[in-house]
């Protein structure tokens, strides 16, 4: 179970500056309790492997460790990643912080200029084992894995590109929908969006794409 | 040559029949080839001056397209990936050609030895010296390609291999060359005992050269990171000092401090992460100005996200026109948040525009209603795209345009 009974969800909350913390301690709801905070990667890897919360919220750029940031902590919890879950929350917009964090095992990222509901809600959904994307991720992913049809014939991988419903509902939270209105605007049920946002977060998490690397490489990040 | 500049001196691949000097020059000086060709040939005579001229260019000027150069790849399409350029692949017909005459060099040499008896004996040590000078010396021309070989993550070994059999040859040129007259033993037991010393030499030396090696490497990484951290400290003080000066100025106005930070952020993180296009070459920088100015004027967020990026033109224009019209008449009418989303495709650019407000449909506008009609609708169709207004209750509106394209 990742909440306990009472429907509260337990976070630890890793960032570097202590008024952040402060702040996304302040503005999230009730049903969310704070069980810890950390400031670098080691003590989020040490605080993370003794509490082990069922959501962690976590910042890209963190001192300490080897200097691979956010990345560098779920990679040291790569064992826990089965009951653990890593929500990444970045003021970067940057696309290499964003496939960094994703492809070493986050579950989710939204950037800091989120709402304290819309927090609170993405953490219950990474908590409930559901992928939460903002926007500009559903814009990286589109931008990663082409748009368009000329692209979907290159690779024969079923990891390597979108199937024509993952790619609608990239679009539409892309365009600022919630799952909520995705579902309606596709007449399917909020469970099916919510599979299709997992899905794409496998292949982003796995994909050996020739366009994502080509990509990664148009961007630097290679 | 009127008003066009002259090609940079390059050494073309394509069109060389040695050292592609000729070919260079002529693109350089925009003579026909021909006529360069026949200068260098006729001042061969004049004391070698053209055969010098040429080894001289060849050593000195780099290979490279010139054309290539002169027209760098107008892209913002840094953004997009370059496409792959397939190099002319060509037999290195002149390396060849080089070598067999070495080889032949070196054969003859032999033949003298066994007693064969050549009495220009000392030409061909000469000779043999001279081209492993030239092969360790055209390092030179190849080391710009291998620089960039390295930053690239590859490593060539030829020019090693270069350096190697230039050494190897030039070494064995000039020994036979002193020790033409000795007996055969004699020769390779001081061959030996060079070869030993020199051995020894590199191997005392190594540690010194290395060092050395490695002392250059950081001081070239001290003085890069110098120059970045200057550029960030000016950057900082230009930009970042000078806003918090100003919102401390204003701290009893929020609004102004929110529209001051909202626009230093903005700034900050195109500076830090954007690649930085030329301007008039990137679909979404230009986006990305609209949306910063009605962001400031109107004291909005707009939550942009954009997939692919195209050279803007006339069309393109029309539609960022009515995309800032959208825009605008979301942030005024609709309700927060706003959402934009455009996306180039291969032959489709389409733009949406959401906002949480009531919305309006457009059968409801009156048709004196000159905004959304004109300035959005009737922008998009003039330039054969389409443009719909999306509203349900409790769902907010959604405009959406699209403009075919063509590839490119």
């Amino acid at each position: 179970m990742s909440t306990t009974d009472s429907g509260v969800v337990d976070v630890v909350l890793v960032d570097d500056h202590l008024m952040f913390r402060a702040g996304v301690r302040a503005s999230l709801d009730a049903t969310i309790r704070v069980l810890g905070e950390a400031d670098d990667v080691d003590a989020a890897i040490a605080m993370v492997r003794g509490l082990r919360p069922p959501v962690v919220v976590l910042d890209v750029h963190l001192p300490g460790g080897s200097g691979g940031g956010g990345a560098e902590v779920i990679t040291g919890c790569t064992d826990l990643l089965a009951q653990v879950r890593f929500l990444a929350l970045s003021v970067s917009d940057a696309a290499e912080d964003v496939v960094a964090v994703i492809r070493a095992g986050a579950r989710g990222y939204v950037t800091k200029a989120i709402s304290g509901p819309d927090l609170s809600d993405a953490v219950r959904r990474v908590a409930g084992g559901d992928a939460v994307f903002s926007p500009r991720l559903a814009g990286f992913v589109l931008d990663a894995f082409g748009t368009a049809a000329g692209d979907v014939a290159t690779g024969d991988h079923e990891l390597d590109r979108l199937s024509a419903r993952e790619r609608e509902v990239m679009r539409l939270i892309a365009r600022g929908y919630s799952y909520r209105e995705v579902a309606s605007e596709l007449f399917i049920s909020i469970k099916t969006v919510e599979s299709h946002v997992s899905a794409v977060l496998r292949k982003l998490q796995l994909s050996s794409r020739h366009e994502l690397t080509r990509w990664a490489a148009a961007r630097r990040l290679l | 040559m009127t008003s066009v500049g002259l090609l940079p001196l390059r050494r073309p691949p394509r069109g060389r029949v040695l050292g592609g000097v000729a070919a260079g020059l002529a693109a350089h000086l925009d003579l026909p080839i021909g006529l360069v060709r026949l200068v260098l040939v006729l001042l061969v005579p004049l004391g070698g001056s053209g055969l010098a001229l040429y080894v001289w260019f060849w050593v000195t000027v780099p290979a490279g397209d010139p054309t290539a150069l002169a027209a760098q790849r107008p892209a913002a399409l840094s953004r997009i990936a370059p496409h792959l350029r397939q190099p002319g692949r060509r037999i290195p017909l002149t390396d060849i050609g080089l070598g067999l005459l070495l080889l032949l060099g070196a054969g003859l040499l032999v033949a003298a030895r066994q007693g064969v008896d050549l009495t220009y004996s000392w030409a061909l040590p000469a000779l043999l010296g001279l081209g492993g000078t030239a092969l360790a010396w055209s390092q030179l021309d190849t080391m710009q390609r291998d620089r960039m070989l390295a930053r690239a993550g590859g490593r060539t070994p030829v020019s090693v291999v270069r350096l190697l059999g230039g050494t190897v040859l030039t070494g064995l040129g000039i020994f036979l060359l002193v020790g033409r007259d000795e007996p055969m033993d004699d020769l390779l037991r001081s061959a030996v005992a060079a070869i030993a010393v020199l051995a020894g030499a590199a191997l005392v030396l190594a540690p010194w050269w290395l060092r050395l090696v490695r002392e250059l490497g950081d001081e070239r990484a001290a003085r890069a990171r110098e120059a970045e951290r200057a550029d960030i400290a000016a950057h900082l003080h230009d930009s970042v000092l000078q806003t918090l000066a100003l919102i401390r100025a204003r701290a009893s106005q929020p609004e102004d401090v929110a529209r001051l930070a909202r626009a230093q952020e903005r700034e900050l993180r195109a500076w830090l992460y954007d690649d930085r296009p030329t301007p008039g070459t990137s679909l979404a920088a230009e986006l990305g100005i609209v949306v910063a100015e009605i962001e400031d004027a109107r004291g909005a967020a707009i939550e942009t996200v954009v997939v692919g990026d195209r050279v803007p033109d006339a069309a393109t224009e029309s539609l960022l026109q009515a995309t800032r019209e959208a825009l605008v008449n979301a942030v005024v009418h609709g309700l927060a948040p706003v959402s934009l989303y455009l996306e180039v495709g291969p032959d489709l650019v389409e733009v949406f525009v959401r906002d949480h407000g009531e919305g309006f449909c457009l059968d409801d506008v009156p048709a004196d209603r000159f905004g959304v009609r004109e300035s959005i609708i009737g922008r998009v169709v003039r330039r054969g795209g389409t443009a719909s207004v999306q509203c349900k209750p409790g769902r907010g509106t959604e405009v959406h345009l699209t403009l075919p394209v063509t590839a490119g």
